[in-house]
């Protein structure tokens, strides 16, 4: 399916939503849960809790769903805030340990995945990100991609890429500086 | 900390916010900051978008089924039953919402209880009149939020304590039951305004001038009740309408 035709589909299906409608619900989980499936468990790393957390969001998404307004965001940039909110306060939670951030990270994209570089190069909604991504010192967009689908924290950051922490907090302050004038211009 | 008036840390904070570097008590604070700064939630907003299609590229993932069976078991537990739409914070979420938007454009009144819907809806409701011609009063449009036809039509003169109910669909009405009208106060439990007339048009009588009974009242409801109405004085039944209550000049 065409991005628009899918955007304007999850859009009206979301609208149904807030009007209670639950085959719209079962359908829009249908269209959107493998992706925003893959997003959560990119972050927290394993199968039962990247559960928990996809069950959660479509209950939000359902109960936020008459709070959704289409002109402030496309509906799977909202429906990825909710699930990226919720994992990140997943990581949160007391029991949650990695001791090995290189090895999680290792394990989230195994050497058979092309990486989520690669494919951005071809998702058209994602063409001006990707870009301006390229734009980008190497050691800043590595932070940032890895703090965006991995959820790396700074001090994560620092951890894996065995810098200081001070540093890190800079490529990553500076790169998405650099990401928001680019992306700006770009309109 | 206080960040209103700072846009640089503003900003700031709202990309790390959305990339997800922001986190802990940070985090938590920023989410409060967010419910009371327009400026701070737009900020947020925009971040999100700059960064979410990044989420494109990562490789889809099927769920298991039993995600799905879970949420439709959890839907199931809290959408229905007992607990009925009352307790349903979205719900009057939705009504606050159409109730505040609307009451700021006065000259027409349109109803919308649920957000725009990009499809082709049906044309918003308008009451056109020549502001001479209808006298200082409240209205409130009820309609069905499946179908968004409206049912019935209420209004009152701000001096007057005569609720004049005019029913648009006669089919509303159920055999062996009655539809009873509730004010749907902006704090507090719904109050019954009494029951709706199975007559075409018919006047029930406030328990007060409608500028002391309705004027904290954003919205009004009815709901399916035994006969005679409820026995409780509260909603027993499921919603069937619901409409916003402005106030006509």
């Amino acid at each position: 399916m065409a991005d628009d035709a899918l955007k304007a589909q999850l859009t009206t299906l979301l609208a149904a939503c807030a009007r209670r409608d639950q085959a719209a619900l079962a359908r829009l989980y249908e269209l959107s849960a493998p992706k925003l499936f893959g997003v959560a468990l990119r972050i927290v790393r394993r199968e039962d809790w990247a559960e928990d957390v996809l069950q959660e969001c479509y209950l939000k998404i359902w109960n936020h769903a008459p709070e959704y307004r289409a002109g402030l965001a496309s509906p799977m940039t909202w429906m990825t805030s909710i699930v990226r909110n919720r994992c990140l306060d997943w990581l949160r939670r007391p029991n949650f340990e990695v001791a090995d951030v290189d090895a999680a990270v290792a394990n989230a994209t195994p050497s058979t995945d092309e990486g989520p570089l690669a494919r951005l190069e071809r998702a058209s909604e994602a063409a001006g990100i990707a870009d301006c991504l390229k734009g980008l010192e190497a050691k800043q967009r590595q932070a940032i991609v890895l703090a965006f689908y991995d959820g790396l924290s700074h001090s994560e950051l620092a951890r894996h890429l065995r810098e200081p922490l001070g540093t890190v907090k800079t490529w990553v302050r500076r790169g998405l500086l650099k990401l928001r004038s680019c992306l700006d211009n770009s309109r | 900390m206080k960040i209103t008036g700072k846009p640089e840390l503003q900003e700031r904070l709202a990309a790390e916010y959305a990339l997800g570097t922001l986190r802990g008590a940070a985090r938590r604070r920023f989410e409060r900051w967010l419910r009371e700064d327009a400026s701070l939630a737009l900020a947020a907003s925009r971040w999100q978008s700059r960064l979410a299609p990044l989420a494109e590229a990562v490789a889809p993932v099927a769920p298991p089924a039993r995600v799905w069976r879970a949420i439709r078991d959890r839907l199931g537990a809290s959408g229905t039953a007992k607990r009925g739409i009352w307790d349903n914070v979205a719900f009057w979420r939705a009504l606050g919402l159409a109730a505040s938007g609307t009451a700021g454009a006065l000259l027409a009144a349109t109803v919308l209880l649920a957000p725009q819907d990009p499809q082709p809806a049906p044309p918003p409701i308008v009451l056109r009149s020549p502001s001479g011609e209808i006298p200082a009063s409240y209205l409130a449009l009820l309609s069905d939020p499946k179908t968004q036809k409206p049912v019935l039509l209420v209004s009152a003169g701000r001096q007057s304590d005569q609720l004049w109910v005019k029913t648009l669909d006669p089919a509303i009405h159920v055999a062996g039951k009655s539809l009873e009208l509730w004010a749907l106060p902006k704090d507090g439990a719904p109050k019954s305004l009494g029951l709706v007339s199975a007559a075409e048009k018919a006047v029930l009588k406030l328990a007060a001038a409608a500028d002391q009974s309705l004027a904290q009242v954003p919205a009004l409801a009815v709901s399916l009740e035994p006969r005679g109405g409820s026995p409780t004085g509260a909603p027993t039944g499921p919603v069937l309408f619901t409409g916003p209550c402005i106030k006509y000049w």
